[in-house]
């Protein structure tokens, strides 16, 4: 056995002592290894606008890892580039037209159609922004050269990276002056 | 032929990197003395001040090197000079303090043999040199040859391989170099302090096959590195342990070969080969060439199975690639660090492009004309035939299973309530110190980060994992989301080689051999290691600071018995 103890003093004592002393936060028991493209999965919520889909539930795995040589992928300007697995469930399909999904940003000044969903109410597509929305609409037709939907949208979730939120005037840092942070006067 | 900036001519500077607080806005404690004598790390009014923590200082003292000496006193560091080596020759390495300017700041700094980076060395495949190192600095201190499969005696582990070289000591190094390709060498005591203040150098491993890259006109070295400074130079370190521990320490200065202001010339339609080598503490680089057409050829320990075309190069802490760059049109090329990075305040990504190095390409076209070659992607048999070998380890079920995680106590109570409020969203790599004055109050006394083994629960140090030369040995590494504070870690293995098989159940198709990999938050990297190299070794992330916070273990291996 590698004698670690004295390897960890060589590196200061403080650290052994720090690490013998135990923690006064919990921390979370190893997990079995799972599939790392769950932690940026999210949730897709029915508008129940269309019938038959007032309980449907959808699912978006993304994984930045893909194909690169690198441990993640990057586009140009340094956004993340995910690839998306879109999901859903529990729906009765539309009779007439056809689901697709497309990627949006939050500005929505910004569209890419993904794929129609298959048979299986799957989809998959590429998407280099590190916020955005996947919106699923009943289209009237299957059209790859479709810029922008037409038809109502059937499902919608956010990015998780969504849930960074803005701490401006409120909570913990209402102290802050918001006009130094940009935000009016 | 390899250059160091050998030319010595550089032009006019532009520096796009600006200290913190000369062009912008600033906290009012910002460069004053507080408790301690520690200096306020700097950070710019776009992030917020944690309420509670103004006036907070890290619970260790400050260091700095060279303490109350006149740093006109000590002689100034020159560029890293090209030292080639045949088999059994010696070099002779002093480890020792010296004077830097970097961005007008003049301090004390480290230097092997007074350089930046250190000796650049040159050595063919299979060679063996002798390398004779005196600590002339007022800490310990050892050389690790990284990436190297090396004699495990010289692996430069305090401890474990050697006992650390006090000041005035020597200790003798025999490098044996088994595989072509670039590798570095930097302390590993305190490295945090240590390969910050300038101890890292590069040893290239040089083939006998002429033809082991593509033609290009000429290859330069890239050492990436960044330093964290304010009007008064650099911001001291940890004493007893360091700080920054939480994310490691970010620098706010950029530098290639030790310059802020690194230029390159050359001619229309050149192909320059790029070695890069990340020595950075924490930052990974995401490298962009202004547009230019970029092929990456290799990585740390060998050539990928085939050349592949990228966009841009992401590079972690301790990692190499080799890429071929052509410049296609003349103007000036932006080599930059180009990053979405994060505004916690705002709850936003910003776009951040730090300038790395300027290109200037003539019209001149370049002679002769390998664009035929470049354009060509190769594939390289031999090393498709070397991995060919461990395929049928590929689909195996992992022999062991690590996590990573963090533990905290003692923290600052603003701190802990902030980091738990604000984890709701993590990014898989963290491309900026997003949260400088709660990351800079966060010491190895407080964080320890954890390599916890699935199977067995032991982390850190517990982990005892004994293998046998000759062993293939597939590892499974999960960075988990469900901590403190989740963090990529680059992990890097000691005197073995691996491949990166998968990277969340995404097969990898283009392999290379490593010796060191990222592994994003979220992430689940699959492994397989070659245990090829008898010994006592180590793996470790290859953040400074989280390797210093107990991220790390040993194993070993044996000769079967006979």
């Amino acid at each position: 056995m590698i004698p670690i103890l004295a390897l960890l003093a060589s590196f200061g004592a403080s650290v052994l002592s720090g690490a013998e002393a135990g923690a006064s936060l919990p921390h979370a028991p190893a997990a079995v290894c799972t599939d790392g493209s769950s932690y940026y999965a999210f949730e897709l919520v029915t508008t129940k606008n269309i019938p038959g889909t007032g309980l449907a539930t959808g699912a978006v795995e993304a994984s930045v890892a893909a194909t690169s040589p690198f441990s993640v992928q990057l586009s140009a300007d340094g956004s993340y580039a995910y690839d998306l697995h879109v999901s859903l469930d529990r729906m009765n399909v539309p009779r007439e037209g056809q689901l697709v999904a497309w990627v949006t940003t939050p500005d929505i000044d910004q569209i890419v159609r993904m794929s129609a969903l298959d048979e299986h109410l799957r989809a998959s597509g590429r998407v280099d922004w590190n916020k955005y929305i996947v919106v699923i609409t009943l289209e009237a037709s299957d059209d790859p050269d479709q810029e922008i939907w037409t038809g109502p949208i059937v499902m919608r979730g956010m990015s998780r990276s969504g849930m960074m939120h803005t701490m401006v005037g409120h909570g913990a840092l209402q102290q802050e002056n918001c006009a130094a942070f940009g935000y009016g006067n | 032929m390899i250059s160091l900036h050998s030319t010595g001519t550089l032009l006019a500077v532009v520096t796009l990197l600006a200290l913190p607080g000369a062009s912008s806005a600033q906290h009012e404690m910002h460069g004053m003395t507080m408790g301690g004598g520690w200096r306020m790390v700097p950070m710019d009014m776009s992030m917020p001040m944690l309420p509670g923590i103004e006036g907070a200082v890290p619970v260790v003292g400050p260091f700095m090197p060279g303490m109350g000496m006149d740093p006109a006193m000590l002689p100034e560091a020159r560029p890293s000079e090209v030292v080639p080596l045949a088999d059994m020759d010696t070099l002779d390495i002093s480890v020792s303090m010296v004077r830097r300017t970097i961005s007008g700041q003049e301090m004390i700094m480290f230097g092997y043999n007074g350089q930046y980076p250190g000796p650049l060395i040159q050595v063919p495949k299979d060679a063996t040199v002798i390398v004779r190192v005196t600590n002339e600095i007022e800490m310990p201190t050892t050389i690790h040859w990284h990436g190297v499969r090396i004699d495990n005696r010289f692996d430069g582990v305090p401890g474990v391989t050697q006992d650390p070289i006090e000041r005035g000591e020597s200790f003798t190094y025999e490098v044996n170099v088994p595989d072509a390709g670039m590798y570095w060498y930097h302390p590993h005591v305190r490295e945090d302090v240590q390969q910050d203040l300038g101890l890292f150098g590069n040893l290239l491993v040089t083939s006998p096959d002429s033809e082991y890259y593509g033609p290009a006109h000429r290859e330069e070295v890239f050492v990436l590195d960044d330093i964290l400074m304010d009007e008064q130079g650099a911001l001291p370190w940890g004493n007893e342990s360091p700080t920054h521990a939480l994310m490691g320490r970010f620098g706010n200065v950029m530098m290639v070969n030790g310059e802020t202001d690194y230029r390159l010339e050359a001619r229309r339609g050149e192909v320059v080969r790029f070695y890069l080598t990340n020595v950075a503490n924490s930052r990974t680089f995401n490298v962009t060439f202004g547009g230019a057409k970029v092929k990456v050829v290799a990585s740390d320990v060998s050539r990928f199975e085939r050349e592949q075309w990228v966009g841009s190069v992401v590079i972690a802490p301790a990692e190499r690639y080799v890429v071929d760059v052509r410049f296609d049109h003349p103007g000036e090329i932006l080599i930059a660090n180009t990053v979405q990075a994060i505004n916690h305040f705002r709850g936003e990504f910003y776009p951040q492009v730090d300038t790395l190095s300027i290109v200037t390409v003539s019209d001149e076209a370049a002679e002769p004309d390998v664009s035929a070659a470049f354009d060509t992607l190769r594939e390289h048999d031999d090393v498709v035939a070397d991995i060919e070998a461990f395929r049928p380890h590929f689909g195996r079920t992992p022999d062991h299973e690590l996590v990573t995680t963090v533990r905290v106590q003692d923290l600052h109570q603003s701190i802990v309530l902030s980091m738990e409020a604000d984890t709701l969203y993590v990014p898989p790599m963290e491309w900026n110190d997003a949260m400088p004055m709660m990351n800079w109050l966060s010491t190895a006394e407080e964080v320890t980060w954890i390599l916890e083994d699935v199977a067995t629960g032991a982390q850190n140090g517990e982990i005892d994992w004994e293998f046998e030369v000759g062993d293939v040995v597939k590892i499974r590494v999960h960075n988990t989301p469900d901590s403190f504070h989740p963090m990529n870690h680059p992990i890097h293995v000691h005197g073995q080689r691996f491949l990166v098989l998968s990277m969340d159940d995404v097969q990898n198709q283009n392999l290379v051999w490593k010796d060191t990999a990222i592994v994003p938050v979220g992430s689940t990297m699959d492994m397989l290691v070659e245990m090829s190299n008898p010994g006592e070794w180590m793996i470790h992330c290859h953040i400074a600071e989280h390797l210093h916070a107990g991220m790390m273990f040993g194993f070993t291996v044996t000769q079967p018995a006979p």
